[in-house]
């Protein structure tokens, strides 16, 4: 008696016919194949209608970089003369209107994003900042236990420090007129960023990528935007992908930058007299060019994970990505930046951001939905800056960009 | 004053944008909506922010509730825009302000760095209380025995005959013999000596057996080290760092990338000149007690010759470039050697 094959799921199908011995029940057999051809084919319109509705829904929204790399050059340097002439003073203007510039030019459907903060905020958190880092300058200076006390103590603060910056730097942005905000908490953030790369170090930091992956997922998963979370589905096989990619290159670029310039001789010279006999030209040649290779190498590596990141990121219902990086242009971009960087000591820095700002709205694809038009914001002004602040000026700031 | 102008307005806390026109007559301000011939809203102009003035970008109107309404037109200015927006994007526009940072943000690092942060930084040495130096040469000593230097294995005889020297000195210089006090320790760092802050000056026994036979060059080491103490050398150094440190953090807040590590070398650098002034500062001292207590500067250069001689420096005349000693911490054993010399005649020396 042939078992009654219409009402098996595609998979119950697939299995039957995995466990049908042909030469027994061709029969069988074949109408399992058909029976799997319809299914394979009824899935498909499935699919395809859904996607005929999200595309009548959806709709490719214009994100572009407007900003001009003269302009900003000029805003830039002209901000860092009254930063230097202020003492710092201004550099809490400064950062307003930097990011002002920069956030106001990223235009997606034409509206602006913008950065919402107020310089006084800024500056109150700098000064407070300052005081802890003067503070801790002295005082390990003085005693080391005391020194060693205190960077402890800044290692239990370290979640609390990410957790301020990034809920200060989020919630300061906004797109139309709803904030974005970041729900992250202190216990969260020090299982991801302090004890995380803990174990990642104990594994010979064979687990990073992985350690990589799930601070990504976290910084982006807690992150919001009207009230609604986004949503991350990053697999660590990219991230496993970027970094081999990134070491390989690495490996191979520096020991090309080693034949090159023929730093075993250099070194054997260092040796030879009691004396360093130090050579100019081949010292300089060498940091310009591994400095340049950090360069590509990390290039090489956001690209992997940047697309696969912001592809794998959205609101539902709201909006989603389709990122088109291509690493050959995005290593090519990163590259001349590099260039431009040393060969201007460090002054096209505004150039070069423009630069990179144009190339990534112009490759991130932002589809958006209904929800994004319905939206309302949830999040209120009161916030310090202090926790941005001293998460900076202890190089613990983390971007998101 | 009577305006209207064409743009996009937001209803506070909303994604929802639609179009409209804002009519200012006198202060009163209208909004309207596309499509609706009644004022959606009105108030008085000053009850509104302005937003910041910048290139290429709209000046937006915050409305008290946190509407927002953002002119089409990027070069629309509303009146009464302050006089600080406008110098500042005047300022941002202007290449010749662009020309002026270029050439001044240069300059005044460099005239912080050099004159102003240092005469700060060793203004407050002397408001420091005792207690700093103590602790600083008590902390410092401690890591140093437990890292580099182990117990002296020098003889009582040995280290009796460099403490009566040490005595000598100091008695003759009428310093106070209860601000100093001298350690001997063995040491991996070789013939080598050093002061630390609280006026506690280390000799290596290598250094002490080294100048065995030359009693003279050894007081001529320790005057060098007490000139460091004298001149504050240690806390002054603590100090400028401190206070290099501090300006940078204050003002890369917002320069990133590779400003940073530009900026980084400099200081580097800037705390190697001063480095090797301070050991210049300590050469001099040292001269010039040598001739308080009746010997010869040459002892000094006696001194350097045999600490070359043991770390196998050449002391030839090629041996190095000239710009090697931007990165040195200390002048050049050749040039120190010449100073002492010139110390002995100050009339020759002084051409």
């Amino acid at each position: 008696m042939e078992p009654n094959y219409e009402n098996y799921s595609l998979t119950e199908l697939v299995d039957a016919l995995a466990q049908v011995d042909e030469r027994a029940f061709p029969e069988r057999a074949a109408r399992l194949k058909q029976l799997i051809a319809e299914k394979h084919q009824q899935e498909a319109q499935v699919t395809a209608e859904r996607e005929a509705i999200f595309s009548k829904e959806a709709r490719k929204a214009p994100f572009e970089f407007t900003g001009s790399g003269g302009d900003y050059f000029k805003l830039w340097i002209v901000n860092l003369l009254l930063s230097i002439v202020t003492l710092g003073i201004y550099s809490a203007w400064a950062k307003v209107r930097n990011n002002q510039y920069l956030l106001g030019h990223t235009k997606l459907e034409g509206h602006s994003f913008r950065y919402l903060a107020k310089p006084m905020q800024i500056l109150k958190g700098r000064i407070i900042a300052v005081a802890v880092l003067i503070g801790f300058t002295v005082l390990s200076q003085l005693s080391p236990l005391a020194g060693m006390l205190f960077s402890l103590g800044l290692l239990v603060a370290t979640p609390w420090l990410i957790l301020q910056g990034m809920r200060f730097s989020m919630r300061m942005t906004a797109y139309k007129n709803v904030r974005f905000s970041f729900e992250g908490s202190y216990f969260g953030l020090l299982a991801t960023f302090v004890l995380l790369p803990i174990v990642g170090a104990f594994t010979l930091y064979l687990a990073m990528p992985w350690v990589f992956k799930k601070m990504d997922q976290y910084l982006y998963s807690h992150t919001t935007y009207g009230g609604k979370r986004f949503e991350v589905n990053t697999s660590s096989g990219s991230y496993y992908k970027a970094s081999f990619a990134g070491l390989g290159l690495g490996f191979v670029l520096f020991i090309a930058l080693f034949t090159v310039l023929g730093v075993g001789e250099g070194i054997a010279s260092f040796n030879a007299e009691g004396e360093p006999d130090f050579q100019l030209i081949p010292i300089l040649m060498f940091y310009a060019g591994a400095f340049l290779v950090s360069f590509m190498v990390r290039a090489l590596y956001q690209s992997i994970v940047l697309n696969h990141l912001i592809g794998e990121t959205q609101i539902e219902g709201v909006f989603s990505f389709k990122p088109e990086i291509k690493t050959g242009s995005f290593m090519r971009m990163m590259t001349i930046n590099a260039v431009m960087l040393a060969c201007t000591l460090g002054l096209a820095y505004p150039v070069t951001q423009v630069r990179k700002l144009k190339y990534m709205t112009n490759a991130i694809g932002v589809m958006l939905l209904p929800g994004a038009d319905a939206l309302t914001n949830t999040v209120g002004e009161g916030d310090s800056a202090f926790g941005e602040e001293a998460a900076g000026l202890f190089d613990l700031d983390l971007s998101i960009t | 004053m009577s305006l209207q102008i064409e743009g996009v307005y937001l209803a506070p806390g909303s994604s929802q944008s639609q179009k409209g026109r804002v009519e200012l007559v006198q202060e009163e301000l209208s909004l309207y909506l596309e499509g609706s011939n009644a004022p959606h809203r009105c108030c008085d102009f000053g009850d509104c922010e302005q937003g910041e003035v910048l290139a290429g970008l709209a000046v937006e109107l915050r409305f008290g509730d946190g509407g927002l309404f953002t002119p089409d037109d990027v070069r629309f200015r509303w009146p009464q825009t302050s006089g600080g927006q406008r110098a500042l994007h005047w300022l941002e526009g202007h290449w010749s302000a662009v020309l002026a940072g270029v050439l001044v943000v240069p300059l005044f690092l460099w005239v912080m760095v050099t004159k102003a942060l240092p005469a700060a930084a060793d203004a407050s040495v002397s408001l420091l209380p005792d207690a700093v130096p103590r602790q600083l040469g008590e902390q410092t000593l401690y890591l140093l025995d437990k890292t580099l230097m182990d117990p002296s294995e020098l003889s009582e005889t040995q280290q009796e005959r460099v403490r009566g020297q040490w005595q000598h000195s100091l008695q003759h210089l009428s310093l106070d013999s209860n601000h100093y006090q001298l350690l001997f320790r063995s040491s991996k760092m070789g013939a080598n000596a050093f002061a630390l802050p609280d006026g506690t000056v280390v000799l290596t026994d290598e250094i002490v057996t080294l100048m065995e036979n030359e009693p003279n060059a050894l007081t001529a080491v320790l005057l060098h080290e007490i000139g460091h103490v004298e001149h504050q050398h240690g806390l002054k150094q603590l100090a400028r760092a401190t206070a290099n440190s501090v300006l940078f953090a204050m003002l890369l807040g917002d320069i990133e990338g590779a400003g940073e590590v530009i900026i980084g070398a400099g200081s580097s650098l800037i705390n190697s000149v001063f480095s090797r002034e301070m050991e210049s500062e300590a050469d001099h001292f040292a001269h010039q007690q040598l001739k308080r207590l009746g010997l010869s500067p040459i002892h000094f250069a006696t001194a350097m010759r045999l600490l070359a001689e043991s770390s196998h420096q050449s002391l030839d005349e090629e041996s190095s470039g000239h710009w090697t000693q931007y990165l040195s911490t200390h002048p050049e054993t050749r040039e120190r050697i010449h100073a002492a010399e010139d110390a002995v005649n100050p009339e020759e020396g002084e051409q």
